[in-house]
């Protein structure tokens, strides 16, 4: 996965020479390094945010099954201190390497088109939050469930947010409201789904959210903070679940 | 410096241990024997707390032994014991010695130390992979060993092992007896129990059957192995 980046970035980087012409007309070279930016900043997120379920998944069971877990656990370390280490060691691995992949861009764009977006790296380290979320939520999941299925627990997840974030952002768009209201007639303000699309995990909501500062003006227009705090909710109510969960759990 | 309190631990409608207490002081050589499925790594594991007793209390060093600080100053072999194939002896050791309070600039003179202690000169640099059973156990009371422990806990440490690997262990062990060192040996080679530990319990079916000294135990013309058998078989 960490190669796949990396190509992508490898493979990416010319689409930063060009001059583009539109229906023969030059197309504006700062507005389309912001649209390429902003793909790859899509790309490597997701990709990291694959390679953190994937590492985060066999964590436990390889350390349980090698003896390094009742190794490290026969030593004055808590278990509280065995699974933060666990926890922030693999969340600052993987934020270091995003932050490098999205850094590399960074510098690419910076010298080939003269265009510093510091943002850019900010929304790195906002995206971060995601990683922890999938660390936190996987460690969890393994402990109850085979790894395999802590897994696609996550990228079920993920996807479920992915297409529910599309469904929504299409029900607020104009014309298809106005097609809805045609059709159904008044509805009630507050619906089921729309609480479960609401508490569901904004894992493509905070990516989103972190994108949105790239290229904007100074009091350009920010996305939703809110799938940003739902992250960070999750993280503290799932961390807290993992830590109580490997409390009980038995060291072979 | 070990003490258990009416110790039990269910599973399900299984009692691996039953009203379990005994007590074990500083510097002895206990060994704790049983048959297959006796409760023996059980009540290893809830000294340890890698599982929790159902009901009763477990202290190591004065210490509950839910409480880290309890494994301060303890060692800890397991059955089957496993280093990374990735990791040298050498660097097994150092990340083990890194898991304690020592200073970083005193991990090579502990390391050195050890590797002298376990007789592994020479072979401590090459990596884990080419090691054989003997001489991962070796590693494995080596790291055991690292932080000079008061209380050597040892689950079957020559589990697997052929007698020449046995003797190797037997004698490290009895090397540490002048040291002072206390030493919980969980084993079935009776013979081997028999020439090291001073004290032994003996446990069946999760119930503890005798503790006593081995000197007590084995009279004129018996073995410690006669005397586990007459136990166990009642």
């Amino acid at each position: 996965m960490s190669i796949i980046c990396a190509l992508f970035i490898f493979l990416v980087r010319g689409c930063y020479h060009g001059d583009y012409i539109v229906n023969g007309q030059e197309f504006d070279a700062g507005q389309m390094v912001i649209m390429l930016s902003k793909i790859t900043f899509h790309v490597i997120a997701v990709g990291v945010t694959f390679l953190a379920a994937l590492l985060s998944m066999r964590i436990f069971g390889r350390e349980r099954d090698d003896g390094t877990q009742s190794s490290i656990l026969s030593k004055p370390i808590t278990r509280r201190q065995y699974v933060a280490g666990k926890v922030l060691g693999l969340w600052v691995l993987l934020t270091i390497f995003m932050f490098v992949l999205h850094g590399i861009v960074f510098i690419i764009t910076s010298i080939n088109m003269r265009i510093v977006m510091p943002e850019y790296l900010m929304a790195s380290l906002l995206c971060s939050f995601n990683l922890l979320f999938v660390v936190v939520t996987v460690l969890l999941l393994s402990l109850v469930m085979p790894d395999v299925a802590a897994f696609l627990c996550i990228m079920g997840i993920g996807f479920v947010g992915f297409v529910a974030d599309g469904i929504f952002a299409l029900s607020h768009n104009p014309i298809m409201a106005q097609a809805i209201m045609q059709q159904e007639g008044p509805q009630s303000d507050f619906t089921f789904w729309q609480v479960v699309y609401y508490l569901w995990p904004k894992l493509s909501g905070a990516q989103h959210y972190a994108s949105s500062f790239i290229g904007r003006e100074e009091f350009g227009e920010l996305g939703s903070v809110y799938p940003l705090i739902n992250i960070i909710v999750y993280c503290l109510i799932l961390g807290a679940l993992l830590f109580l969960r490997f409390r009980k759990e038995d060291i072979v | 410096m070990i003490e258990l309190n009416a110790v039990t631990k269910r599973y399900g409608t299984l009692a691996a241990v039953d009203n379990v207490s005994f007590s074990i002081g500083a510097g002895e050589y206990f060994a704790l024997l049983g048959p297959n499925g006796a409760g023996k790594t059980t009540i290893v594991r809830m000294l340890l707390d890698f599982t929790l007793p159902s009901s009763g209390s477990l202290s190591l060093n004065g210490f509950p032994s839910t409480n880290a600080a309890s494994r301060a100053a303890v060692g800890y072999l397991a059955e089957n014991h496993h280093i990374p194939p990735n990791l040298s002896g050498w660097q097994y050791l150092e990340r083990c010695a890194e898991l304690l309070d020592i200073s970083p600039s005193g991990v090579p003179d502990q390391c050195r130390r050890i590797v002298g202690l376990i007789g592994m000169e020479g072979r401590e640099h090459t990596k884990a992979e080419t090691y054989s059973k003997g001489m991962i156990q070796r590693f494995g009371l080596g790291a055991a060993l690292i932080g000079n422990p008061k209380l050597l806990i040892l689950d079957e440490p020559t589990s697997g092992l052929d007698p020449i690997g046995i003797r190797e262990i037997r004698l490290i062990l009895e090397s540490l007896k002048s040291q002072g060192m206390t030493i919980f040996l969980n084993s079935h080679l009776l013979s081997e129990v028999e020439k090291i530990c001073d004290n032994a319990a003996i446990i069946n079916q999760g119930k503890l059957l005798v503790k006593d000294t081995i000197s007590s135990l084995v009279k004129d013309g018996d073995t410690l192995e006669d005397v586990f058998v007459r136990f166990v078989k009642g």
